[in-house]
C-alpha cells in the first residue's frame, strides 16, 4: 500500500519580473535576448520548485515603456508558465512599474502567509518618470521590504544608481555582489544571471540550502547564494577596463 | 540545479589526466552543479564514476576541504550506503589548461548514483509512490548508516533531505555530499548545516556541528520522511507572515517547540494548514513517538539527552517487525489499535516468537539473525526468512527459508516437517521451528 497521500502544507513564493521594454531594448537584440533568457530559465526554475515541497512558486511579470502594465498578471505556477515575448518600444516608466508591483504586494491581494517574494528588475536605461515616487510607494509595503530585490543592468547605459536604490543599501565591501546591480554586457551573461535568479535565489528564498560559516550575507533576511561564475566572459568579472 | 551548465568547468567529451591517477578520465556529461562545484559522469576504462570539481570560491572559503577529503578517503566509507570519496584529483600539467577556471583547483571521484534512486525531497513533497514499509526501511538504513559513521569517530554535519536518495521499490538509500565529514570534535570546516535540520545550538551559533548535532538533524530527517511534515511547524508557524531567516531562527532555534510536545500544546498542527502531521503521527507506535518527543523535547536544549542512532535502529526495526495489513482496507499498520486509514479494528494475527524478537505474521515481514542473537546489531541485510502469501491463495501465509540449511519443525498436530532452503511452510499449521539461526515458536492470538 502506498504511503498515505496527505495534503502538504506550503507557502506561496511570488516571483515578479519587472522588464524594461523601452525603445532602446530593441537595439542589438536586447529584447530578444531577455525573452530567450527568461524562456530558457523556466525548466530549471520548475525543477527547483519541485525540489522545494515547502514552496509554491508563482511567477508574474510587469513590462514598462511609455507606461507600465502587467505582461503576466496572473500568479502562474512555474510548471505551467509559457513565456510570451515582450516587445520593445517607448520610454522608461520604471516608477510606474514599481507602483504596480506595490499594489500587488498589498495584503490583500497578498496572502497572509508567504515566503519572501523575489523581485527582479531588468533595465538598460534611465527612468523617464518619477522613479522616487514609485520606489517609496513600493517600499511602504511590508512585503516589498521583506522581498529579495535584484537588479540586472543590460548594457552600459543602465542607471546603476537607481537600480542600487531599488536593491537597497550598497554593501560595504567592494566587488561583485548580489546586493549590487548585476551587469550583463552580453546575452550569455544575461542568461546566467536570469538563471541564477530563477533557480539559486528561488531556492534560497523557499527552502534553505546548506549554510556555511562566516557568510558575508549573514544579517540579511534571506542569505543570497554566490553569484554564478561568469567564465565565458572574464571581462565581466574584472571591473572597469579603462579609467 | 539544472544540469545544463553552459559554463561548465570541465570539458565534456574530453579525456583528462590527473596527478596520481593511472588512467585518464573521459568526461561524459554534466550531472549538476551548485554553489560548491559541479558534478560530472566520467569513465575510467569500463567503469563509470562521478567526479565533483570545486569552484575556486568554495576552495577559498574552506581551507581544510582537501585535508578532510584525504582523511575520508583514507578511512573509507562507513558502509555501502554512502557515495563516499574514492580519490582526490588534481589536474596534471596537460589537463590544467582544459579546465575552465581561473585556478585549476581539485575535485574527487566517487561512485555514480545508480538509476532508480530518487531525491528524498520527492517523498517529502508527496510525489513518490512508496510503501510505509519501504519508508521505514529507508529510515532504519539512515539510522544504521549514521550509526556506522559515528562509530568511526566521524560526524557528517549536514544531514538533510537534500543529501539523501531513496529507491522506492525497496527503501534502500544513498547518502551523498560526504565532503563535510570530519573527525568529531575537530570541526574546522565551514559548513553549519541546513536550516530546518540544524540543531538549535548550531543554528544559534553556540556550537559547531558535531555527532550530537547530527543526532538532532537525523531525527528531523526521520520525522520528515515518516510524517511528510516538519517537527516545528504548527500553530507557531501560522503566526509568522513572512517565513524568512529571522523567522526561521525563532521557529527552529530561539522558540523551537515540538508540534507534539506532550506537556506544551501551543504548537500543535493546525487541521487546515498542517493536515499531514495529524494524519501520519498516529500511525507510529508509542516507542517510536517517544524517541521524537525525547529528541525534540529535552534533547532540544540538552544535546546529550538526544536518542542515539542505536536506539533509532532498535525501535525502527521493531516497527518493521510489527507491520500488519488492515483486513478491511489493506493499509499497512504498525500499532494494535484501530486502522489509521479506515478505522476498522485490527484482528490480532499470529506472531513468530524468537529468543530476541517477535515478528507479526504478515506477508513482506522478515526474520533476521538479530531476532535470535542479542549480540548481533539490527540489520536488514540477508534476512534468514521472509513471510510470503501462497501464489494461488493469498489468504495462506507461508514462511520461506532464505538460508542455506534445512529447517526442522513441528506442526500443531505433532507431525514433523523439514523445510529445505528456498521452500516455504504454511505458518497456520506450524508450532515450532529450528532454523540455523535458532528456534522459533508460533504464538496464536
Amino acid at each position: 500500500m502506498p504511503f498515505p497521500n496527505v495534503r502538504l502544507s506550503n507557502r506561496p513564493l511570488h516571483f515578479i519580473y519587472l522588464c524594461d521594454c523601452s525603445g532602446s531594448m530593441a537595439a542589438q537584440g536586447k529584447m530578444q535576448a531577455l525573452n530567450q533568457a527568461i524562456r530558457q530559465s523556466l525548466p530549471g526554475m520548475a525543477e527547483v520548485a519541485e525540489q522545494n515541497p515547502e514552496a509554491r512558486v508563482l511567477v508574474r511579470a510587469v513590462r514598462f515603456a511609455d507606461g507600465a502594465a502587467w505582461h503576466l498578471a496572473e500568479p502562474t505556477p512555474v510548471q505551467e508558465l509559457q513565456w510570451r515575448d515582450l516587445e520593445a518600444g517607448g520610454i522608461t516608466a520604471m516608477g510606474e512599474a514599481l507602483s504596480l508591483v506595490a499594489d500587488a504586494l498589498q495584503s490583500p491581494p497578498m496572502e497572509d502567509r508567504a515566503l519572501p517574494p523575489v523581485l527582479v528588475l531588468i533595465s538598460d536605461g534611465q527612468p523617464t518618470d518619477d522613479f522616487d515616487a514609485g520606489l517609496s510607494r513600493l517600499m511602504r509595503e511590508p512585503w516589498a521590504q521583506k522581498a529579495v530585490r535584484l537588479a540586472i543592468a543590460m548594457g552600459h547605459d543602465a542607471d546603476l544608481e537607481v537600480l542600487q536604490q531599488f536593491i537597497g543599501p550598497e554593501p560595504a565591501r567592494g566587488g561583485k555582489s548580489p546586493r549590487r546591480p548585476l551587469q550583463a554586457s552580453n546575452a550569455t551573461t544575461l542568461a546566467q544571471y536570469i538563471q541564477w535568479a530563477s533557480t539559486a535565489v528561488v531556492g534560497a528564498a523557499s527552502m534553505p540550502a546548506s549554510r556555511v560559516a562566516q557568510s558575508e550575507e549573514s544579517g540579511s533576511n534571506i542569505p543570497l547564494p554566490d553569484l554564478p561564475p561568469t567564465l565565458l566572459d572574464p571581462t565581466d568579472d574584472v571591473g572597469p577596463l579603462v579609467w | 540545479m539544472p544540469a545544463s551548465t553552459s559554463n561548465g568547468l570541465m570539458p565534456v567529451g574530453s579525456s583528462l589526466s590527473f596527478a596520481g591517477l593511472e588512467q585518464p578520465l573521459q568526461i561524459l556529461r554534466a550531472l549538476g552543479g551548485g554553489t560548491q562545484g559541479q558534478v560530472y559522469a566520467v569513465s575510467s576504462g569500463a567503469e563509470e564514476l562521478a567526479l565533483k570539481w570545486y569552484l575556486p570560491s568554495c576552495i577559498a572559503r574552506d581551507p581544510r576541504l582537501k585535508q578532510r577529503l584525504q582523511q575520508s578517503i583514507r578511512l573509507g566509507a562507513p558502509n555501502g550506503d554512502f557515495l563516499w570519496p574514492m580519490a582526490l584529483l588534481e589536474p596534471s600539467d596537460q589537463s590544467r589548461p582544459l579546465i575552465r577556471s581561473s585556478e585549476p583547483g581539485f575535485g574527487y571521484l566517487m561512485p555514480l548514483r545508480p538509476s532508480g534512486y530518487l531525491g528524498a525531497h520527492l517523498h517529502a513533497g508527496g510525489r513518490l509512490e512508496i510503501s510505509l514499509q519501504n519508508v521505514l526501511r529507508a529510515c532504519f538504513l539512515l539510522a544504521d548508516a549514521f550509526h556506522e559513521l559515528h562509530l568511526k569517530g566521524l560526524c557528517y554535519k549536514d544531514i538533510s533531505l537534500g543529501n539523501l536518495f531513496l529507491r522506492p521499490s525497496d527503501g534502500s538509500i544513498l547518502i551523498c555530499d560526504n565532503d563535510n565529514v570530519e573527525v568529531d570534535g575537530q570541526s574546522a570546516g565551514s559548513v553549519l548545516g541546513t536550516p530546518g535540520f540544524m540543531a538549535p545550538e548550531v543554528l544559534l551559533g553556540a556550537a559547531k556541528p558535531s555527532a550530537s548535532s547530527d543526532q538532532f538533524s537525523l531525527a528531523v530527517l526521520l520525522f520528515r520522511l515518516l510524517t511528510r511534515h516538519d517537527p516545528f511547524r504548527g500553530q507557531m508557524e501560522l503566526a509568522i507572515r513572512c517565513l524568512d531567516e529571522p523567522a526561521r531562527r525563532r521557529l527552529y532555534g530561539e522558540e523551537a517547540l515540538f508540534i507534539f510536545d506532550p506537556n506544551d500544546s501551543r504548537n500543535r498542527p493546525d487541521p487546515i494548514e498542517h493536515p499531514a502531521a495529524l494524519l501520519t503521527w498516529p500511525i507510529y507506535p508509542p516507542a517510536l513517538q517517544a524517541l521524537f518527543v525525547q529528541c525534540f523535547g529535552i534533547g532540544l536544549r540538552q544535546p546529550h539527552q538526544r536518542p542515539l542512532t542505536g536506539q533509532w535502529k532498535q525501535v525502527l526495526s521493531r516497527c518493521l517487525d510489527q507491520r500488519q495489513l488492515c483486513g478491511h482496507c489493506g493499509e499497512e499498520l504498525l500499532t494494535a489499535g484501530p486502522c489509521w486509514s479506515c478505522g476498522h479494528s485490527l484482528t490480532p494475527v499470529l506472531q513468530l516468537q524468537m529468543p530476541h524478537g517477535r515478528v507479526a505474521a504478515c506477508a513482506g515481514n522478515a526474520l533476521h539473525r538479530h531476532h535470535f542473537d542479542p549480540h548481533l546489531g539490527e540489520t536488514l541485510q540477508e534476512p534468514i526468512a521472509t513471510l510470503v502469501s501462497h501464489p494461488s491463495d493469498a489468504s495462506i501465509l507461508g514462511l520461506r527459508n532464505l538460508g542455506n540449511s534445512p529447517w526442522h519443525g513441528q506442526l500443531r498436530n505433532g507431525q514433523n516437517l523439514t523445510v529445505e532452503p528456498g521452500k516455504t511452510c504454511n505458518v497456520a499449521a506450524l508450532q515450532q521451528l529450528h532454523t540455523e539461526a535458532g528456534p522459533l515458536t508460533t504464538l496464536r492470538p
